[in-house]
């Protein structure tokens, strides 16, 4: 059943109900992916899901219901099941639906839409290709993954609201192995960008050299003493703790920054904005999981919190306008607040003027197991790490196996410089220089 | 959900271009979540998800398409979506199926799915307010109780034609605790692969709660933990995740067949300290793991992974055991339809020991007591992993002292395999969601009270 028609037995089910205030979401997401071992394609698969989700007002109460078919059937059973569960809460807070007429601003055009399998299978052969000419320490497991991605979004609501946009998206995933004879390592590198004109040598390179780089790592020792982040770190623990600058959390106590805005909560050198149309952003949004536009802001400025991240309902608790950052999880959650594209600002310093300042410490690349071993609440971490050890302020011995632990609410304030240019990490959606930051804990050896 | 007819048809197209196998994976899953903040219930999270995924072989190349329209036509698109991209041949093969009943080893009393929202409410408030309302300290409370009602179909050429009903019940609570202007948090976490007869005798509510919110006030209490290398003594449950990161998924054929897992090639070998028996298995009943069948429809099985530390089994696929020429180990599974399948962990543990707690607890003179878990993480072609110990108390002189928070661990699982040198009697599992190419799989990890002789403790 197309969607007009879906929408036309749910509008049905909902008068006949007596709804009066009610919402309709509709996202469909298709992608490609071909993914290859030693010089073979090995799995190819096409993926096409999506989903509705409607939801109502009943009594103050915003009941929701899903469902993944469109079907007659399917329009009577969420009409009906959403009104059972708004019946079902107990939440106060008056809860809302964005009107129509706003004004929004237009998505950069999109580069090549969705590939055909063709090409993503010629690329992927390509990139596979170039991994293993990169270096002859490069051993079969090494994998060039192709995607290519298309998502659509549709809101309509009983109060006007319509709108609707489509994205698409290609990437390449570059992930090398290799292998020294005694031990293996790896590493991986996305670019997105146009299929047919996609130029990956440079991805290649750095994914190749950043595997081989961690070959005979050492574990660095135990200590506390100053560690540069690089992007791909910085990005890893903001995406971690992003959710301490939603306005939902800080009232209901699970972010401390409630009460906090106008006041002094980084170092003068943190600036931190939420872009929802980053420069280098492959999926760029007009408008957010309530229809609102959205807009770039100032979390941070020059370390003073300017505005925590609203939807309607938290906006309207809290006397102010929605930030335009409302979300949904997935297309059958509930509406609740994220960040865009996070963007940490550049500093003054070129990366070798950071490196030097830092003088003696170590250099993180990245951080894993953030799942587990950053806790969002409290704001401790204790994370896995690895990268380069630096002495008199060049990277020397690689190290890997080591923990680097804090709290990020405290590091907020012991970031002491940054450095002058910003890389866009997709895996987060964050931007990033290298932050240099004073007083953690590394445990190794 | 679709008629065996159909399914012929589906299959029969999907191999029109050469394939040597073919699968149908059909679901329809009802999940419902009811959530609670604030002292009150604040979200009812409601989804019917359906859909179809096909996945056909020719040789080592797989190739996979799912679809949320399961009519004929939708189905047979689907199937031709996945002929084309396989490239161009003829039918060699032709697609007879038979219905097979596999038997169910998990009886379910009182289906979820069925009970109002209110039966669901008043189940959570019991566990809610146990852990909100035990102690002044605690400042928030978080609760969840999912309901899953998952139903899956399966065609193969090779004739299967089978279905299998998983019903899954999970409550979740986590407590936020403020002492002296330390905030920190408690949680549980119990499960099954069952109805809501679980709470009552099996999982006391109200014991839930207070666990809840007794761990986040002791961790609110405890300074922090130390850093370096020492001996870790790791409790039973959900300390069994050093196993499933450490060990389990370097053990899984999605890295094993293609060489980048740090136990390739090593069947047969002494890999482990001679005191570790590993266990994957996934015919318990109950437990939130298990399965009748797999998502490639093989029947569940017991899988002895390591015995006595020598590499006895890798959990299989059926795609991934073409290249190791392996069979499939009932391993297979996916989140839902439009994930590919690979081969997972189910309930995965260190089957008990020789040696008494008592005895693990005094053998440390400085060391680390990681009574719970969090999560964690592993990269399968290094083995360097990590996990949260959510729970940490300082051992000195054999005895168990002051609590300690924010510690993790980090190591080599190939190294901290053989560093396993005392394992306890008191096996226990616990229940986790394991997140990999295949999507968010329910799994249950396990273990007796464990010794690691030397382990990296990131602490401060």
């Amino acid at each position: 059943m197309e969607f007009e028609k879906f929408k036309q037995l749910v509008t049905e089910e909902a008068k006949a109900l007596g709804l009066a205030e009610y919402e309709l979401y509709y996202a469909t997401s298709e992608s490609m992916r071909v993914n290859t071992f030693a010089h073979e394609i090995n799995e190819v698969s096409s993926s096409l899901e999506g989903g509705v989700c409607f939801r109502c007002l009943v009594n103050g109460k915003m009941g929701y219901a899903s469902a993944e078919e469109l079907s007659a059937e399917t329009a009577a059973r969420i009409v009906r099941r959403a009104q059972d569960n708004a019946a079902a809460l107990e939440s106060e807070e008056p809860e809302f639906l964005a009107g129509g007429g706003g004004t929004y601003r237009p998505l950069p055009p999109q580069v090549g839409g969705m590939p055909e399998t063709e090409t993503l299978i010629r690329k992927a052969l390509d990139a596979q290709a170039a991994m293993y000419d990169e270096d002859p320490a490069v051993i079969d497991g090494t994998n060039a993954e192709m995607i290519g991605m298309r998502d659509t979004v549709a809101i309509c609501n009983s109060r006007g609201l319509d709108v609707s946009r489509e994205r698409c998206m290609t990437a390449l995933v570059a992930a090398p192995v290799v292998s020294d004879g005694q031990e293996m390592s790896n590493a991986f590198e996305i670019l997105t960008g146009d299929a047919a004109s996609m130029d990956y040598s440079a991805t290649v390179k750095k994914a190749v050299q950043a595997a081989k780089g961690k070959l005979g790592a050492d574990v660095a020792p135990t200590g506390a003493y100053p560690v540069v982040l690089g992007p791909k770190a910085v990005a890893s623990l903001l995406t971690a703790y992003s959710g301490i600058f939603s306005s939902e959390n800080a009232a209901k106590g699970l972010s401390r920054l409630q009460g906090r805005e106008g006041e002094k909560i980084a170092a003068d050198v943190v600036t931190l904005t939420d872009d929802p149309f980053y420069k280098d952003s492959p999926m760029p949004a007009d408008f957010d999981a309530e229809g609102t536009p959205t807009r770039t802001k100032a979390i941070i400025e020059n370390g003073v919190l300017k505005t925590l991240l609203y939807n309607l309902k938290t906006a309207a608790a809290a006397g102010k306008e929605t930030t335009g950052n409302a979300s949904k999880a997935g297309y059958d959650a509930p509406v609740q607040i994220r960040p865009f594209t996070l963007a940490l600002a550049p500093g003054a310093l070129t990366e070798a003027e950071l490196l030097e300042k830092a003088g003696d410490g170590v250099f993180v690349d990245d951080f894993s197991g953030l799942h587990a071993g950053a806790n969002p609440i409290s704001g401790d971490f204790s994370l896995q790490s690895s990268g380069y050890m630096l002495e008199g302020g060049k990277k020397t011995t690689a190290v890997k196996s080591f923990t680097v632990a804090g709290n990020f609410y405290t590091l907020l304030n012991q970031i002491t410089a940054l450095s002058d240019t910003a890389e866009y990490v997709f895996m987060g959606g964050v931007a990033s220089p290298c932050v240099l930051v004073e007083g953690l804990t590394v445990a190794g050896k | 959900m679709i008629a065996r007819e159909v399914c012929e048809r589906v299959l029969q197209r999907a191999v029109s271009t050469g394939a040597d196998y073919a699968e149908l994976f059909a679901e329809r899953t009802g999940d419902r979540t009811v959530r609670m903040i604030d002292r009150k219930v604040d979200a009812v999270n409601d989804v019917l998800i359906a859909g179809a995924g096909i996945r056909v072989f020719k040789g080592l190349r797989s190739v996979s398409a799912s679809t949320v329209d399961t009519s004929e036509e939708g189905l047979l698109r689907c199937a031709q979506r996945a002929a084309d991209a396989l490239g161009e041949g003829t039918a060699e093969i032709s697609i007879t199926l038979r219905e097979r009943v596999f038997g169910e080893r998990h009886p379910v009393q009182i289906v979820p799915s069925s009970a109002p929202n209110t039966q669901l409410i008043e189940i959570l408030k019991e566990a809610y307010f146990a852990a909100a309302d035990a102690d002044g300290a605690i400042q928030q409370t978080t609760g969840m109780l999912l309901d899953v009602d998952h139903n899956i179909l399966l065609a193969t050429s090779d004739g299967l034609y089978t279905q299998d009903r998983q019903i899954r019940t999970r409550l979740h609570l986590t407590a936020v605790a403020e002492v002296n202007g330390e905030t920190q948090t408690g949680s549980v976490g119990p499960g099954r692969r069952a109805g809501l007869e679980i709470f009552g005798d099996l999982i006391d509510l109200k014991a839930a709660g207070k666990e809840a919110a007794r761990q986040a006030i002791t961790m609110a209490g405890a300074g922090y933990c130390p850093a370096g290398v020492m001996p870790v003594v790791i409790d039973n449950g959900f300390g069994g995740v050093i196993f499933h990161e450490a060990c389990g998924h370097s053990l899984e054929a999605s890295s094993v067949a293609y060489g980048t897992s740090q136990f390739a090639g090593k069947l047969g070998q002494q890999i482990a300290n001679p005191k570790v028996t590993a266990i994957d298995d996934g015919t318990i009943p109950g437990a939130w793991g298990s399965i009748n069948i797999d998502d490639e429809g093989t029947p569940a099985q017991r899988n002895v992974l390591i015995e006595k530390g020598v590499l006895k089994t890798y959990m299989v696929d059926k795609f991934n055991g073409r290249r190791m020429g392996a069979a499939p180990t009932g391993s297979a599974r996916r989140q839902s339809y439009s994930y590919t399948t690979t081969s997972r962990m189910t309930n995965t543990f260190i089957a008990p020991g020789e040696d008494s707690n008592e005895d693990i607890i005094a053998s440390v003179e400085y060391g680390l007591y990681a009574k719970d878990m969090g999560g964690g993480s592993v990269n399968p072609a290094t083995g360097e992993f990590n996990f949260a110990v959510r729970e940490g108390y300082m051992i000195r002189n054999g005895k168990i002292c002051e609590p300690v928070r924010g510690a993790s661990l980090v190591g080599k699982g190939s190294e901290i395999i053989q560093k396993i040198d005392m394992v306890g009697k008191d096996l226990l599992l616990a229940q986790g969601m394991c997140g990999a190419s295949s999507g968010s799989v329910p799994t249950s990890v396990g273990q007796p009270m464990i010794r690691v002789s030397s382990i990296t403790v990131g602490g401060r």
